[in-house]
């Protein structure tokens, strides 16, 4: 196409051809194919830029507002799929909870048997030392601290008991478990080791409660060597030998 | 196409001509989810989804705006197949490979079928006019910028510091430069077949 068909073609668009001017341009349309393309293509790119410029403003705006809906519309799909997602987090939530506490329940009954505490088998029954004689007063005292774990102060008595009667294995005995609960474990393993190496009723209590001082100590080597020498026909036999199942 | 009997769903064109957003929600809500469903299922993401989508509307927008849009068919079957033909359109360029699309083999009767070709073909010439345009030199695409967006010709001229006459040769003669670009594209030819 020439210049002059472009400007004939702007003119036409505009109306401002005289009747004569239409006829001809409107039959050359139908027999110039070529010059029928070119006008349509013209008509089809002006009536586009007149678009495209002059509602540019709200073309802008729909496309703004189109754009946030949209967004809207997948981040909500996609908050969907969230929400789907936290429900799986939350399965797995239970999951690590139920984990958890098997976990914290294994933890703490591999403890239980792995590291054993001196409380654990530290059970001693309420002392009744009272018998008849001299010393029932500080016997008495000694019973009441003892039971009610006031160890210092049954300690105390202990002593002045032993200082009088050197021989009494019982005393001895609740005087060591005294010491240990008071952390004296040097005097209640010399209490201990004497009755021990002795030949007293209370050998065998003696022997475990060593142990036991061992273990408070957290030597659970030398616990079990000394858990090791108790008897079978010991009255401890068997708690001794639970221990050195947990020790081992 | 006036002698048709325009479909109770054109409610959906007028509100995006409108940009009524609670139309434009609506479109959302009903008949977007298949249309994802259907990228998915087709090579595609929710990303690419969502840009077949918007763009699909942008068009129908641009095509009510320019050309008065008229629906006369439901617009779930007409906006499902604008996005599928774009869809594939989109795979065919990505793979650089002749994809067939069996269904555009078309059945022209189907009165969604042809109108959402003819909305394709429009969006497909926009997108290729805007391309041209962007290639036209500065000075004639600052001339029609002017010239379309402010309405007088004698104040385009002012404007631009030319007579009246001269801008009003040079909008013609911009006008036919594009014209040309676009007609020599292979794409045109393209489009138009």
């Amino acid at each position: 196409m020439q210049d002059q068909d472009y400007i004939l073609f702007e003119t036409y668009l505009l109306e401002e051809l005289s009747q004569e001017d239409v006829a001809s341009f409107e039959s050359r349309l139908k027999t110039d194919s070529e010059f029928n393309d070119a006008f349509n293509s013209y008509k089809a790119l002006s009536s586009f830029l007149e678009h495209k410029f002059e509602n540019e403003e709200a073309t802008n705006a729909f496309q703004k507002n189109l754009t946030n809906i949209s967004n809207t519309h997948f981040n909500k799909d996609k908050a969907v799929t969230e929400v789907k997602g936290t429900g799986k987090t939350f399965q797995f939530y239970k999951y690590a909870i139920a984990a958890c506490v098997v976990v914290l329940f294994g933890i703490f009954t591999f403890n239980q048997f792995s590291n054993p505490s001196y409380s654990d088998f530290s059970n001693y029954d309420a002392v009744s030392l009272t018998v008849r004689g001299d010393n029932d007063d500080l016997l008495k005292t000694a019973e009441n601290a003892f039971n009610a774990k006031d160890f210092a102060s049954a300690e105390a008595v202990f002593k002045q008991l032993i200082a009088k009667d050197e021989s009494n294995a019982e005393i001895k005995l609740y005087s060591a478990i005294s010491n240990i609960e008071l952390n004296n474990f040097a005097s209640a393993e010399a209490l201990l080791q004497d009755l021990k190496n002795g030949n007293s009723a209370f050998k065998n209590k003696a022997t475990w409660f060593l142990a036991l001082s061992k273990l408070k100590q957290n030597d659970n080597a030398a616990c079990i060597v000394i858990l090791k020498t108790i008897p079978e026909d010991a009255e401890n036999y068997k708690q001794a030998q639970k221990l050195i199942d947990k020790l081992d | 196409m006036s002698e048709k009997k325009v479909h109770e769903d054109q409610k959906y064109i007028d509100g995006l001509l409108k940009n009524n957003s609670f139309i434009i929600q609506a479109i959302y809500d009903k008949f977007v989810p298949k249309v994802v469903n259907y990228i998915k299922q087709n090579s595609g993401s929710s990303d690419k989804a969502q840009d077949v989508i918007q763009e699909t509307l942008i068009t129908i927008y641009n095509q009510a705006s320019e050309k008065k849009l008229q629906l006369t068919c439901p617009f779930d079957a007409y906006f499902f197949l604008l996005c599928k033909r774009k869809w594939l359109n989109e795979l065919k360029k990505s793979s650089n490979k002749e994809v067939t699309i069996n269904e555009e083999v078309l059945s022209k009767d189907d009165e969604a079928q042809e109108l959402a070709f003819e909305t394709s073909v429009f969006g497909e010439k926009e997108a290729l006019f805007t391309e041209m345009f962007q290639k036209l030199g500065t000075a004639c695409k600052d001339l029609l910028t002017a010239t379309f967006k402010i309405k007088s010709m004698e104040d385009v001229a002012k404007n631009l510091g030319v007579t009246y006459a001269y801008a009003r040769k040079k909008k013609s003669l911009c006008i036919g430069k594009l014209t040309e670009l676009v007609r020599e594209s292979p794409k045109f030819n393209q489009i138009n077949n």
